[in-house]
């Protein structure tokens, strides 16, 4: 019986990464005896779930050799929007939701349209989207931290839970499983990775990469808004800059999960983990009592050292190179 | 360049109008004080923008200047707060934080040949903690407020007549970087450098020195800025800059420096600051709602650059189809 | 401007050249040798071991046995390019290497601007005068300031060589100079030339096109397979003469005289007229089911352009195209349902995802086939790989292997083997053995004529001429962007190919 080598190669990747987030969890759990409880675990939670909603989309990016920087700015806007829509416009929940998505999905194929039909590289449009989103989400709720009570329906998606668990999870792990299903079985995700791993020689296999791109930040702008709506209802408060920094937080997942810069490969199971891990560190810092505005800090060197590694220096010789610098 | 010194002349056409508007639209706009604070809000973005000015010629980007200015104040704060050296001395000092900053960059950037955006971004999560871990902290550990009083540190902050010091500094450096760039062999190696690195290299020029030298110099702007920031809010807080990158990048692209490198120029980026400070200025004055700078700052940095590929794509056309009405004229004079 | 020199002594020596790359030999035994003040031109076919020899000359890489010497003196084994330039060898390359944005004085002062004495700063005025000087005294219509952005490919050149002189070079060393200048730029490229030489300045040419040397050169070096074949002194230099010296004799007499044959298919594709703008004009021919068509011409001729429009990657400005018969209007997604495929010049640049499994590669092209309403089989996706692997022999005979793992010959086997899998009914293959060894070259000549023996309709642009004339039933000759020759029928030598390329058709030379 014959193994599909690629198969087994990509679990034995995957694995390792369990196996550090295997070993992360069990060092938080020694410095912090309170990292094992339920009650943590399901704050963990929560922004596991985020940060898995907005990689299941934003990956695409990167996979194309992109880069989406708007993702959390997206989203706040889009919890604004949902309540503006329910709540002051008093549409259906459904439909406000509808049109909130919607929204997404245009701030992503603009995104698209800048990076194909203009050539402006991806991470200007994106980082410019990010402040000019930003703008929009503090003129609509004009800089106020808004507080939403309704409708239940809506407050259900972030607080409900079904079979014992929070709805946000089933949200995400719809969406996880969708994107990898997209990305590994379908035309497009073969078609995206081959933009990615050579625009040239895709364009003459029949792919057209302008067309890929501009699917591919429209994927990513749904995905944010998305996860704006369940960050909206589950806080039950909408603010411009309220998921500000998740955007770090996803671009950390990716590469993490093993997905490169440049572009042409990709791993949602990977990005998933690498979610879980940015989770636990975050939560980490917290139980240490360590400020949130440290993040930064320990999420800056992780992608550091998950470049270095990714880029296939090994440490012999990265240790190597020091020694020559 | 023809078509970089017609884009200048637009853009300082547009800055009087601009200009013109808001002193018939507000009162207060046309006022020395009111001018004067616009010039010391523009320097403050300015000076970051020279170094970032250079980074980009050389094809790159520095994410990190934000997080380099909160370091380089706690920096300062520190030795205000728990030495006795002199500001005189410790403010050169503390300029020593971007230049480290600013080597760390240039060496994951040549050496492991990783992008520089990526690298930039990481040193700014880096240096942004960093900035909270050596904040000076009360008994409690939360972050405590320095307050300034040291007169050689507050006389940064000051001015000469009604001239804000910042204001000068940001002037003469404009003109002494330009003059490098453009007069001196290490400048042009710079443009080299980022117009054609191969070619570059084949004759001799030292890549991985300019582009140390410029994120080296761009952190060194940054810590700069940082001086004079701190000194004009008589307080030093690990906030401090996080989040100016958009401005910087924004006053670079509007004055006309292209992120593909090889070209541009400090007095584009003194222009595209003055601009940017002017808008800023004009929402202010007009009462229009502070929320919308970002969509004006980022809605900005979209149409600038849609229209330089616009004109860029046209004027590439005039030339192909001059160029080529050239050949046949040519070779229907040579079958003649 | 400096004296005439009147050296017995030789500008350039180089005696028992030998090198290879870890493996063939790519050089043997070259001698080569230049005068001051000599046109020199370096002529052989792809491969015959030119490019090898410049870079050696120009330090790029280094020869491994064998001496060389430059103005009398002995260069070492370990020649570098810095080297080189300090000699005084200077070359100007295809992909020119001057610094856009920049002005032409900058351009040649680079590194070396002049500077006050007192302050170090670069003295503009000066340096435009100086650079202007220069220009001036060798009579270009060139202005100091002009940036190079602005200048055509010839003004380019101009300046490549005015580095040249500027660094005081005596040997100066050009490849194929002419192939992007119309015919006024190329003669007064030549004019140029001259003057270097007046100068005293040694000019080492390479080309392609026989009456520029025959115009230009006081000397000829042949290389052939890597060996120094002959060196003909100005009487002697005789285009026909030059290219069957280039050619040579095979081993095997009767490989060297093919025979074309006439297919009789169903006419698979006629094209009418095509021209598109500065690439080719007024081109028309057809294919037959079964027929392998060769284009050949020398580079530059317009070959791979017109592969390139009949797929569908550049526009078609006037002209027709049929596909059996009815009109066709080429697009790429469009053409690979219909049957075409096409195999890219630039194997690496082009043909490959090299991050990418042999199974990605090649299911990338043929999502068709593997699609299952929305979703892709992966089962069928690495059958389809297996079948190509099979059919092409492609070793390690793993699917899960990324191409750019492979060598170059497995790699290219990857790069047709996609298209084999599928219902092919036209081939476009543009130079499919660059770069491969002798035993996938088989392999893949072998498929071709498998190919054809199915009905399939090759086209095939080679430079490689042992290959085209022996896989060919027609050829057509492509000559600055136009049809100047087909051989249809009888004999066809390698030497009547690269004659017709050249220009030298019956009644003289064009």
């Amino acid at each position: 019986m014959k193994f599909d080598r690629a198969k087994v190669q990509r679990l034995i990747a995957d694995s390792r990464l369990f196996i550090i987030l295997l070993l992360l969890g069990a060092i938080l759990t020694i410095l912090s005896p309170r990292f094992l409880t339920i009650e943590n675990l399901s704050n963990v939670l929560w922004s596991v779930c985020l940060i898995g909603i907005m990689s299941s989309g934003a990956i695409y990016a990167p996979v194309t050799g992109g880069i989406d920087l708007s993702v959390a700015s997206n989203a706040s806007l889009s919890g604004i929007i949902a309540y503006e829509l329910m709540n002051v416009g008093h549409m259906h929940w459904v439909l406000a939701l509808a049109i909130t998505l919607a929204f997404g999905v245009l701030i992503g194929l603009v995104n698209g349209v800048l990076t194909t039909k203009f050539r402006v590289p991806a991470f200007i449009v994106t980082m410019a989207a990010k402040t000019y989103l930003f703008g929009f989400a503090m003129l609509v709720s004009n800089g106020a931290t808004i507080t939403i009570m309704g409708p239940p329906q809506f407050l259900a998606i972030g607080v409900g839970k079904f079979l014992g668990l929070p709805i946000p999870i089933y949200i995400m792990l719809v969406m996880i499983i969708a994107s990898h299903i997209l990305l590994k079985h379908t035309g497009f995700g073969r078609k995206a990775i081959a933009v990615g791993a050579n625009e040239v020689a895709a364009k003459l296999s029949g792919v057209d990469p302008d067309l890929t791109r501009m699917i591919v930040y429209s994927i990513s702008g749904v995905t944010a808004s998305v996860a704006g709506i369940v960050m909206a209802s589950l806080t039950q408060q909408a603010y411009a800059p309220n998921a500000s920094g998740y955007e770090l937080d996803v671009i950390t997942a990716i590469v993490v999960g093993g997905t490169s810069l440049m572009g042409g490969n990709g791993s949602v199971a990977g990005a998933l983990i690498g979610a879980v891990m940015v989770g636990f560190i975050n939560n980490g810092l917290n139980l240490m009592n360590i400020p949130a505005s440290y993040q930064p800090l320990v999420t800056g060197v992780v992608i550091l050292l998950a470049l270095i590694l990714n880029q296939g220096i090994k440490m012999p010789a990265f240790l190597r190179l020091l020694k020559r610098a | 360049m023809l078509i970089a010194s017609r884009r200048r002349l637009i853009l300082i056409g547009l800055l009087l109008a601009i200009g013109a508007a808001l002193s018939l639209l507000s009162r207060s706009f046309l006022t020395l004080d009111n001018l004067m604070t616009l010039l010391q809000e523009a320097s403050q973005t300015g000076i970051v923008a020279i170094g970032f000015t250079l980074v980009l010629i050389t094809a790159g980007i520095d994410m990190s200047i934000g997080a380099v200015i909160a370091v380089t104040a706690m920096v300062c704060a520190n030795f205000l707060t728990y030495t006795h050296i002199p500001a005189a001395l410790f403010i050169p000092m503390s300029l020593g934080v971007g230049l480290l900053v600013g080597a760390f960059n240039g060496f994951f950037i040549t050496r492991f040949k990783l992008p520089e955006f990526i690298v930039t971004l990481a040193s700014r999560g880096i240096l942004a903690g960093l900035a909270l871990i050596i904040a000076v902290k009360d008994s409690m550990g939360f972050v405590s407020n320095v307050y300034i009083q040291d007169p050689v540190y507050l006389s940064f902050g000051g001015t000469i007549g009604p001239v804000y010091i910042i204001t000068i500094v940001f002037f003469a450096m404009a003109f002494l970087t330009q003059s490098f760039l453009k007069r001196t062999r290490a400048g042009t190696n710079v443009y080299a450098t980022g117009a054609n690195p191969t070619a570059a290299r084949l004759s001799g020029i030292n890549t991985k020195r300019s582009i140390y030298g410029v994120y080296m110099f761009s952190g060194f702007c940054a810590s700069i800025a940082a001086i004079f920031i701190s000194s004009r809010m008589m307080t030093a807080m690990p906030d401090f800059g996080i989040g100016s990158e958009m401005d910087v990048i924004a006053s670079v692209v509007i004055g006309g420096t292209p992120f593909t490198g090889g070209v541009g120029d400090i007095w584009g980026t003194v222009l595209g600051t003055l601009f940017l400070a002017l808008i800023k200025n004009g929402i202010l004055k007009l009462g229009i709602s502070p929320y919308v700078q970002p969509i004006a700052i980022g809605g900005i940095i979209v149409v600038v650059v849609i229209l330089d590929v616009w004109y860029k794509s046209y004027a590439e056309g005039q030339a192909r189809r001059s160029a080529r009405r050239a050949r046949e004229s040519d070779s229907r004079s040579a079958a003649a | 401007m400096s004296e005439q020199k009147e050296e017995s002594g030789l500008l350039l020596e180089c005696r028992g050249i030998n090198k290879s790359y870890n493996g063939p030999m790519v050089l043997t035994d070259v001698d080569f040798s230049m005068r001051h003040g000599e046109i020199h031109a370096l002529v052989g076919e792809n491969g015959a071991g030119k490019s090898t020899l410049i870079k050696i000359i120009t330090g790029v890489t280094n020869r491994n046995s064998g001496t060389m010497r430059f103005e009398g003196r002995d260069i070492g084994l370990e020649h570098s390019r810095h080297a080189a330039q300090t000699l005084g060898i200077a070359v100007i390359y295809q992909e020119l290497s001057l610094i856009p944005g920049m002005t032409v004085a900058q351009n040649l002062f680079l590194t070396k601007e002049p500077r006050f004495r007192m302050v170090r700063l670069i003295d503009i005025r000066k340096m435009n005068a100086m650079a202007q000087e220069i220009i001036d005294c060798y009579g270009f219509h060139l202005k100091a300031t002009d940036i190079i952005d602005h200048l055509s490919i010839a003004q380019r050149q101009t300046v490549e060589i005015l580095k040249a002189l500027n660094s005081k070079a005596s040997l100066v060393i050009m490849d194929e100079p002419t192939s992007s200048l119309t015919s006024t730029e190329t003669s007064q490229l030549f004019d140029i030339i001259r003057k270097l030489k007046e100068e005293g300045i040694g000019v080492l040419y390479i080309s392609h096109r026989m009456e520029e040397v025959y115009n230009l050169s006081d000397r000829v070096t042949v290389l052939r397979d890597g060996r120094k074949v002959a060196v003909l002194d100005e009487a002697q230099i005789d285009p026909a003469e030059i290219i069957r010296l280039m050619i040579g004799r095979r081993l095997e007499e009767s490989e060297s005289h093919h025979m074309l044959s006439r297919r009789d298919g169903e006419k698979v594709l006629e094209v009418e007229h095509i021209t598109s703008e500065r690439k080719f004009t007024d081109i028309s021919f057809s294919v037959h089911a079964g027929e392998i068509l060769g284009i050949g011409g020398l580079v530059g001729s317009g070959r791979t352009e017109v592969l390139r429009a009949l797929y569908g990657i550049d526009p078609i400005d006037s002209g027709s195209v049929r596909f059996f018969g009815k009109p066709w209007t080429p697009g790429v997604a469009q053409s690979i349902r219909t049957g075409f495929g096409f195999i890219p010049e630039e194997r690496r640049l082009q043909g490959i995802m090299g991050a990418i499994s042999i199974t990605g590669n090649i299911g990338i092209t043929n999502l068709d086939t593997i699609r299952k309403s929305l979703f892709v089989s992966d089962r069928k996706e690495l059958s389809l790989a297996r079948k190509a692997i099979g059919l092409m022999n492609i070793k390690p005979a793993d699917p899960a292997v990324p191409v750019g793992n492979l060598s170059g010959g497995n790699q290219q086997k990857v790069v047709v083997g996609k298209w084999l899998i599928r219902d092919l009914k036209v081939l476009f293959v543009d130079e499919p053995t660059v770069g491969i060894d002798i035993g996938a070259k088989e392999e893949m000549y072998q498929t071709f004529a498998q190919l054809s023996a199915a009905g399939v309709a090759i086209i095939l642009v080679s430079s490689d001429l042992p290959e085209l004339t022996r896989l060919s039933h027609r050829i057509l000759v492509l000559r600055k962007g136009r049809v100047i020759k087909e051989f249809a029928e009888g004999e066809v030598t390698e030497e009547d190919v690269l004659r017709a390329s050249s220009g030298l058709v019956e009644g003289g030379a064009k």
